[in-house]
């Protein structure tokens, strides 16, 4: 509760500086939303030649797309400042403000940062994934929204867990931006049916950094009805195992924290 | 003559100890850069992948032209090419002119562009030995695998490099240019994703530009992006012949001339602008 | 209050082999040396003292504030400051501490200073009541009105350091560390800090850790002090009686009537006194003179000059701190 309120008044005074800054979110937003626009107009290139996608329709592919953009851009939107852990506070030594807060440094150094930025991925896969169920004319029941949301809320968990897990290796060594940019960018094997891809591609990023659960699989279980058990359950079981895990990498990681100079 | 010479070897010593800061900066940051590396053939395999469905779903053995084995050759060369040509001078400079080092520069009696490029020479050094020369074979062989001969081509690669080399000029001052908008915006990393996507969709890629519509393809092929990425490639592939190698080298050569006389008068706008504010 | 036992901090630092086989090797297999930051130190501060911490830049200070504050965790050794041992139970810990490194700011760069103020308010879970009467004593004591209102990335370097002291106070802090407070700063910003520090120090009873390198801050604010070289502690004890024990040196400033009559004195020859007992220095009119109290008395020293010249303006001084410590690191106190 005090954290929620925390990090509202933090929100509060980023929304604040984005009206001063009103060119500069502009153009954050506008980069993220063209980004994608360019990937959609190439997956529309693709369908003008091909009727179907290794058995998936052009719409289909949007959703799936779409749906990759929601829980990547939430994530985006919350926690962009764990990319500044991984590139300089640990390496600057500024990481030591955060240990002299009684509350968690974790909690602390994510609140401290909202990315606007992001607004134009996310509002771009929420889009996506609306005019796609409209052109499929899915039938939601209230129940798949739910299940829907849950996977999009806990695929985001997953994207923030493999932030935290990779920024934490800074505190040993220093940096760790570009580990984490590696791992940040096998996220694009998520945007589409992991059926294309060869079987190490598929179990790397079915197991062991669970993208796919970020976007294929509970998109899989609303295009087609596949188990839900598998396809929103493991989001849900592998974002936590991960969470846990990302958590248990952070706590050794400040152990190990040697702060800067003498 | 001798005078020219002379003052040649000058140029060459003062920028050397920059290219040479190049390289060491580079070796320090080896981890980053293979990872960075690591990150660049992930994408090339996403993209392998998805072309291999399409070729799977389209049914045919040749998608708009090109075979499997041409897009294999084409994903994995462009984004070397796209690779080979990046450069970080837009960031860099944007640094400078928001932390306000860029008056450094203005009073080192050194050309900007160029102790820019001699550093990011050093750099390349790097990125030839451990990316270039590993791709090239990698591709040779698996064109050799899969077609049962040696595709290799010995002009086709010299026109390659050639062009390469122009390709890297111009992303070179087209960063530059960009860089310079730091003097009015503030969120020049957003503008760099924008950079980024407009760059990799404009300049083939992520798509070949073959592969737009008529019109649009036109329009497409005549835009500076297209030497960045696109014309090295084919070139390498040998998609041009006769007088189309001749006029595609022109036209790269013309763009580098518009872009570095567009850099040159943005720089001597920046200079006035600095000499009366002060940075 | 603040009991520091046997404290020792270890680093591990990668060893670099040179040239480009080194760099090679390098990747495959690290070597580590372990140096010894903080080496075995003890010292114990009550309530309400201000504490000076000095050393050379690499001694040992920052580290050991940083156990203290409970950034780093000792090697060995027992930290205890408010019955709490700073590492465990951190979080509990620092909401009795406050802290300022002067090297960085922890405030928000783009925000009024009032909304960083509000935000700790949150994190330190001030309530209002008790938010208010802090904000106007520190107003008070910093004078903060002026700028509180402005984006902290347009204050000049000392309404930010006031502003960062602010910060570090708005809880009400049991014990300040205040690593650097003055540095960079100009002398009279320096001033209005010290002052400032003293009157919270005497208000509150607040315990204050401060380290620095302007032995000026020391002289002002501390009556004790505790000088750290190479990890150990060399000295700990009053400011008073280490211009004492290593101070026994005074200054006799002059001027003359004549230039020319200088040529008079032969400290050397007459007095048979020389090198580290007393020196002359000579900046234009001004003669500076140090000397071993022990070695001749303020009165010799004073009769001998006055029978060979006219002076125009005479004055014996204590030697200031600085002279002290550098005397101190010279003569290697710390095998002593």
């Amino acid at each position: 509760m005090r954290f929620l309120r925390l990090y509202g008044t933090f929100i509060a005074l980023h929304l604040k500086k984005l009206m001063e800054y009103r060119i500069d979110f502009l153009t954050g937003a506008v980069s993220f939303l063209i980004n994608q626009i360019t990937n959609i107009v190439f997956i529309g290139i693709i369908f003008s030649q091909i009727p179907d996608l290794d058995g998936y329709l052009f719409y289909e592919i949007i959703f799936i797309y779409g749906f990759s953009l929601v829980p990547k851009g939430i994530d985006h939107l919350l926690t962009d400042n764990l990319w500044k852990v991984a590139w300089f506070i640990v390496r600057k030594g500024d990481f030591d403000k955060y240990l002299t807060r009684p509350i968690s440094p974790l909690a602390h150094v994510i609140m401290e940062f909202v990315q606007f930025d992001a607004l134009g991925e996310l509002l771009t896969g929420i889009v996506l994934v609306v005019v796609a169920s409209v052109k499929l004319s899915i039938s939601y029941t209230a129940g798949k929204i739910v299940l829907m949301i849950i996977a999009m809320l806990f695929g985001t968990l997953i994207f923030t867990s493999i932030k935290i897990a990779c920024s934490a290796i800074a505190f040993k060594i220093k940096q760790s931006g570009s580990i984490l940019q590696i791992f940040y960018m096998t996220s694009d094997f998520a945007r589409y049916p992991v059926t294309i891809y060869n079987e190490i591609v598929k179990n790397i990023i079915t197991y062991i950094i669970p993208f796919a659960f970020t976007a294929y699989y509970p998109a899989s279980y609303i295009l087609r009805g596949n188990d839900p058990v598998f396809c929103i359950g493991g989001t849900v079981v592998l974002s936590l195992i991960l969470f846990g895990f990302s958590l248990i990498v952070w706590q050794k990681g400040i152990s190990a924290y040697e702060s800067a100079g003498s | 003559m001798s005078n020219i010479k002379a003052r040649g070897i000058g140029f060459i010593n003062t920028y050397k100890a920059f290219t040479k800061a190049g390289v060491q900066s580079s070796m320090a940051y080896r981890a980053s850069f293979l990872c960075f590396v690591l990150g660049e053939s992930l994408y090339c395999f996403v993209m392998y992948f998805i072309w291999k469905a399409v070729f799977s779903s389209s049914g045919n053995s040749t998608f708009m032209g090109f075979s499997m084995t041409d897009m294999t050759v084409y994903v994995f060369l462009s984004n070397l090419v796209g690779f080979l040509t990046s450069t970080d001078s837009t960031e860099n400079l944007a640094d400078e002119i928001h932390d306000g080092s860029i008056i450094m520069r203005m009073i080192k009696p050194v050309n900007v562009d160029f102790s820019l490029l001699a550093f990011e020479l050093g750099n390349k050094v790097m990125m030839i030995t451990c990316v270039f020369l590993p791709v090239m074979i990698g591709v040779e062989i698996y064109r050799f695998t899969v077609l049962g001969y040696c595709a290799f081509h010995i002009g086709n690669f010299l026109l390659f490099v050639v062009s390469t080399v122009i390709s890297y000029l111009l992303a070179f001052y087209l960063n530059l240019i960009f860089g310079y908008l730091a003097f009015f915006l503030m969120n020049i990393w957003g503008f760099s994703i924008l950079k980024g996507s407009l760059i990799k969709f404009f300049s083939g890629s992520l798509i070949p530009l073959a592969f737009f519509p008529g019109a649009v393809r036109v329009v497409f092929e005549q835009l500076p992006f297209a030497s960045l990425v696109y014309v090295p490639t084919m070139l390498y592939m040998g998609k041009y012949s006769g007088w189309e190698i001749v006029f595609v080298l022109a036209k790269q050569i013309l763009w580098l001339g518009v872009f570095i006389y567009i850099s040159k008068v943005i720089w001597k706008w920046a200079q006035k602008r600095l000499a009366v504010q002060g940075g | 209050m603040i009991y520091v036992e046997n404290v020792t901090k270890e680093f591990k630092k990668t060893v670099k082999n040179p040239g480009l086989a080194g760099s090679v090797k390098s990747l495959f297999h690290r070597e580590y040396e372990t140096v010894k930051a903080v080496d075995d130190i003890s010292f114990e501060v009550p309530k309400g003292e201000i504490l000076g911490f000095i050393g050379a830049n690499g001694a040992g200070k920052s580290t050991t504030i940083k156990m203290l504050t409970g950034i780093l965790t000792p090697t060995e050794g027992k930290v205890e400051i408010n019955g709490q041992i700073p590492f465990k139970n951190r979080k509990k810990y620092v909401k009795e501490i406050g802290v300022v490194f002067g090297q960085r700011t922890q405030l928000w760069w783009d925000l009024p200073l009032l909304e960083t103020f509000s935000v700790l308010k949150q994190i330190y879970q001030v309530d209002e009541e008790q938010f208010k009467t802090r904000m106007a004593f520190l107003n008070e004591v910093l004078e903060l009105d002026d700028f509180i209102k402005s984006p902290v990335r347009t204050l000049s370097l000392g309404q930010r350091m006031r502003a960062d002291l602010a910060a570090s106070l708005i809880h009400n802090p049991k014990v300040l560390f205040l690593d650097e407070p003055t540095i960079g700063l100009d002398v009279a910003v320096k001033n209005n800090i010290r002052k400032a520090i003293t009157q919270i120090n005497e208000q509150e009873k607040t315990t204050i850790i401060l380290t620095t390198h302007d032995l000026n801050d020391i002289e002002t604010l501390c009556k004790r002090i505790v000088m750290i070289d190479k990890g150990k502690i060399m000295y700990d004890g009053a400011l008073s009686e280490m211009k004492q024990q290593y101070g026994k040196y005074r200054e006799v400033n002059m001027s003359l009537f004549q230039n020319e009559d200088y040529e008079q004195l032969h400290f050397e020859e007459d007095l048979k006194l020389g090198g580290d007992d007393l020196k002359v220095v000579r900046n234009k009119e001004k003669i500076t003179v140090t000397f071993h109290s022990d070695k001749i008395s303020v009165s010799d020293l004073l009769s001998y000059i006055l029978n060979k010249t006219q002076v125009k303006d005479i004055s014996v001084n204590d030697v200031n701190i600085e002279e002290i410590v550098c005397r101190m690191y010279g003569n290697g106190v710390s095998a002593s």
